[in-house]
């Protein structure tokens, strides 16, 4: 309290020197803490390592053969061919491949965790068509084996969801694939948050089954407009008394309100949007939707038919999260082809993802992006294995916000990197190492980094 | 008129020599025969009317040689469990014959098979030729009967009306599993007890007309349709075992995540296992031994493998064969991952196919290389001995959107 005490006297005196009306002393700011769940992730114990002989995918679209990465301090600190420098683990890479940690843009492990029970069905709050004011994070269950699973696969990085039965779902958040027993030693340090919204079928099916709005896809759009005027409103209301707090008036805070303050984040630019979303013609409405509401429309998931406006997609800056192959089981999910991922990666300044949205196939995401480059090749595509790792890896980093701290081997980043035995683009390629932070979290050849969940700790 | 009754007779002609007389020989291709043979390297395989001929004949007359030097050939796999014809979109139910509210465990979905559904030809882009399609029974035991369709997208297709009867005796959102047990020794032991009874008395022509539920049971008891048991559990497949040996049923079990558990007495009660390849997680209390490693435990234990695609197994049963694949990755040996998607199949179902031998139904598949790799694609199938295209709609859905035209994509067709 002491310490508000000057401040408050300084913006008093300010008012009083502006010639406010109200000349009295000015209240406590109310001020939105907007951490209040933070971090407390620390690095696993790591030594400097040294990878050599490697072929390097470096995640922004090139390959080093017989390459080097030498990873210092959780970060990585050079890369290249014949690096003379010393490390207390050498790791001789001969015939291995190196790519960045994988990234899983989509997924809702923790959320809805294994074992499938009732008593674990927490991803998606099903009581209203906007529930902007939950945040996944409340839900994730750190013990989920599924996180030990996702890992051995190489996924150091991954975006966990609210489900698509809403509107808007609520708040994801990004989380380092580190075994804890807390989400927030999970929580990746300074990664922005994101609000999951649904097009299409699944919101109209659960609301207009229960006999209220939206039944349609006109009623999605307009629950999503009612909700942005909502917002507009909100934030001008914050900004109007953070203006006049400014100017030494002793102005009476808006209401608070935690739905609006995450909807708030979006249209100040500090929370992405995540946009689950198969058609076409939904995406393109969508985009615009952002822009009649000032904020951008941020990343489309799922996107069965995101090939169909590739160019709009890069045009607008938009990334497209995708499944190679999945399909048929909605009708919005009925146009699937499988270069997909291909054909909006062709375009220039695109951003194509591939994403799980599965327990399963986010333990192969790597192959998840290899089926795509050898579907597409065979039909006139030129995919290389360095231009398709991105895919897992930069673009998805982007997606999430993160692309300056992970998503890529460059001098600098955060040391998240994945040793294969094989191309990772093989139905046999296996994780062998796993880096977070330069800190080595799986060895499939030494048990000793084989994390194992409470739950299954010694059930026979 | 005229001119239209010569071509259809010209096609007609065509048609049946086409059919009927036409040898095609597939040559220099490695072989994997999914039998005792294993893997015959730079192989001729020859077939006329649907069935596989000869291999590596000293003397060939071949209407049509297929070059497949560098090519692997193997049987046409088999995906089984899905509802393959029986679904065209997952959420449309007017799209959907699967299950029924009212279905008992005569069930016979064959009926409304669709073999111009969608995802017919799709699924022949993952090289699969015949299939053993499932009903569902969402929360109940009996789900009915499956049948066997081939992948031609002929309207005469189904192959094997009858081919198991699908049921489940895991773990139930409602009630017990206990229960579920009792009713079907209940049901087999009053179905016993009748056949004794109507056999006692031979001479009694008017006996009643056994009723479909009845006809079924009887098929069971005399080991002529094999069982399906869905079950998972250490303890519930010991339970299985004890009912195969009280009613020497033909017994199949699909799930087996704790199988590896008790892995020997499986292979010592000859029951083959159902399993998919990229199941890991333990989904409920039924699967806490779920592994990537269990099809190669249960090989190496003698357990007879079938490798399935499970969740949606229709839409994805294309990627079997990367199932297949991820197996082998964890310790299946490949010839018999090869045999858990074709003559491992064909064998458990008593189903015609799955093996290249001579006498063989022709269902064949030549790929560019190992089957179950990502970079590898199907060159050619062939399904009772006709080659069958592998393009879907979904290719031209991709062709209509990466060619340039100055009209609105529509007019690209």
């Amino acid at each position: 309290m002491q310490k508000f005490a000057p401040s408050v006297l300084v913006l008093a005196l300010t008012a009083a020197l502006a010639g406010c009306q109200d000349t009295g002393p000015q209240k406590e700011k109310v001020t939105i803490e907007k951490n209040p769940y933070p971090s407390t992730y620390k690095a696993l114990p790591a030594s400097t390592t040294l990878i050599t002989n490697a072929t390097v995918l470096t995640g922004t679209g090139e390959r080093l053969d017989n390459a080097d990465v030498y990873l210092v301090d959780g970060k990585i600190s050079q890369v290249g061919i014949d690096l003379a420098v010393n490390a207390d683990n050498t790791i001789d890479a001969q015939g291995k491949w190196v790519t960045p940690g994988i990234i899983d843009v989509h997924s809702h492990l923790g959320a809805y965790p294994s074992p499938a029970v009732e008593s674990h069905q927490d991803g998606n709050e099903m009581i209203n068509p906007n529930t902007a004011q939950v945040w996944v994070e409340h839900s994730v269950w750190p013990q989920d084996p599924g996180f030990n699973r996702a890992r051995e696969g190489g996924i150091t990085t991954l975006q966990i969801l609210p489900g698509s039965a809403n509107l808007f779902g609520g708040r994801s958040v990004t989380l380092k694939n580190v075994p804890a027993h807390t989400m927030q030693a999970m929580k990746f340090p300074a990664a922005p948050y994101g609000l999951k919204m649904a097009c299409g079928e699944n919101p109209k099916r659960v609301y207009g089954g229960k006999g209220v709005a939206p039944s349609t896809r006109m009623g999605n759009m307009a629950g999503y407009r009612e909700a942005w005027v909502e917002a507009s409103e909100y934030k001008r209301a914050w900004e109007r008394y953070e203006q006049e707090y400014a100017a030494g008036m002793n102005p009476d805070a808006p209401k608070r309100d935690i739905k609006l303050d995450t909807l708030r984040g979006v249209l100040d630019g500090e929370i992405l949007i995540h946009n689950h979303c198969y058609k076409a013609e939904e995406m393109a409405m969508m985009v615009d939707l952002g822009k009649e509401f000032n904020y951008h429309s941020g990343t489309f998931h799922h996107g069965i038919e995101a090939y169909k406006v590739a160019d709009l997609l890069a045009e607008n800056g938009n990334c497209a999260a995708l499944w190679p192959d999945w399909w048929g089981f909605k009708m919005e999910a009925y146009d699937m082809v499988q270069e997909n991922v291909a054909i909006v990666d062709a375009v220039k300044n695109s951003c194509a993802v591939v994403h799980s949205d599965s327990d399963t196939t986010i333990q192969r995401l790597n192959q998840e992006a290899g089926k795509v480059m050898y579907s597409a090749n065979k039909n006139g595509f030129d995919i290389s294995e360095e231009h398709a790792i991105q895919w897992i890896t930069y673009n998805a980093a982007k997606s999430l916000g993160i692309a300056d701290k992970t998503g890529s081997i460059e001098k600098g980043k955060q040391a998240d990197v994945v040793i294969w035995d094989k191309s990772p683009f093989s139905v046999y390629a296996k994780a062998e190492h796993v880096y977070i932070d330069g800190a080595k979290v799986y060895d499939r050849n030494d048990e000793k980094y084989h994390a194992v969940s409470d739950f299954m700790l010694g059930q026979k | 008129m005229t001119k239209f009754k010569l071509s259809m007779i010209t096609g007609a002609l065509l048609a049946s020599s086409a059919a009927f007389a036409q040898v095609t020989a597939i040559t220099g291709a490695t072989v994997h025969t999914a039998t005792e043979q294993g893997t015959i390297t730079n192989a001729t395989v020859v077939i006329e009317d649907g069935k596989i001929k000869a291999i590596n004949p000293q003397n060939m007359a071949a209407d049509i040689t297929v070059p497949a030097q560098g090519l692997v050939l193997t049987p046409g796999f088999i995906g089984s469990m899905n509802q393959l014809g029986l679904v065209e979109v997952g959420a449309v139910a007017r799209s959907r014959d699967a299950s029924d509210e009212k279905a008992g465990l005569d069930f016979d979905p064959s009926y409304a098979f669709n073999p111009r559904s969608s995802l017919i030809p799709y699924a022949r882009k993952g090289g699969i030729t015949q299939n053993v399609v499932a009903p569902i029974n969402w929360d109940g035991v009996y789900s009915g009967l499956a049948f066997t369709a081939d992948l031609s997208g002929d309207f005469e297709s189904i192959t094997d009306k009858h081919t198991a009867l699908v049921i489940d005796l895991g773990a139930r959102s409602k009630g017990s599993r206990a229960l579920s047990f009792q009713q079907l020794v209940d049901k087999l032991e009053g179905q016993t007890a009748k056949l004794k009874k109507s056999e006692d008395k031979k001479e009694d022509k008017k006996a009643d007309k056994p009723s479909g539920e009845e006809r079924v049971l009887t098929q069971l008891l005399e080991a002529k349709l094999p069982l399906v048991i869905d079950v998972n559990r250490a303890a519930d497949i010991l339970q299985v075992i004890k009912l195969k040996t009280q009613f020497s049923l033909d017994v199949i079990i699909r799930g087996g995540s704790d199988a590896v558990l008790i892995a020997d007495k499986i292979a010592q009660a000859k029951i083959p296992v159902i399993v998919s390849g990229v199941s890991n997680l333990p989904s409920d209390f039924d699967a806490m031994h779920a592994s990537l490693e269990n099809a190669g435990k249960l090989e190496k234990a003698g357990v007879k493998v079938l490798l399935s695609v499970f969740g949606d197994g229709s839409h994805n049963l294309y990627q079997l064969r990367y199932d297949a694949g991820i197996a082998v990755s964890n310790g299946m040996s490949f010839d018999n991952a090869i045999k858990a998607v074709t003559s491992n199949v064909a064998d458990a179902f008593a189903i015609d196919g799955g093996k290249i031998a001579v006498g063989q139904r022709a269902d064949l598949v030549l790929w560019s290389a190992d089957p179950f790799e990502l970079s590898t694609h199907v060159e050619k199938v062939w399904i009772n001995g006709e080659e069958v295209s592998t393009q879907s709609r979904h290719d031209k859905l991709r062709d209509r959107y990466t060619t340039d035209s100055a009209l609105p994509h529509a007019y690209t067709k």
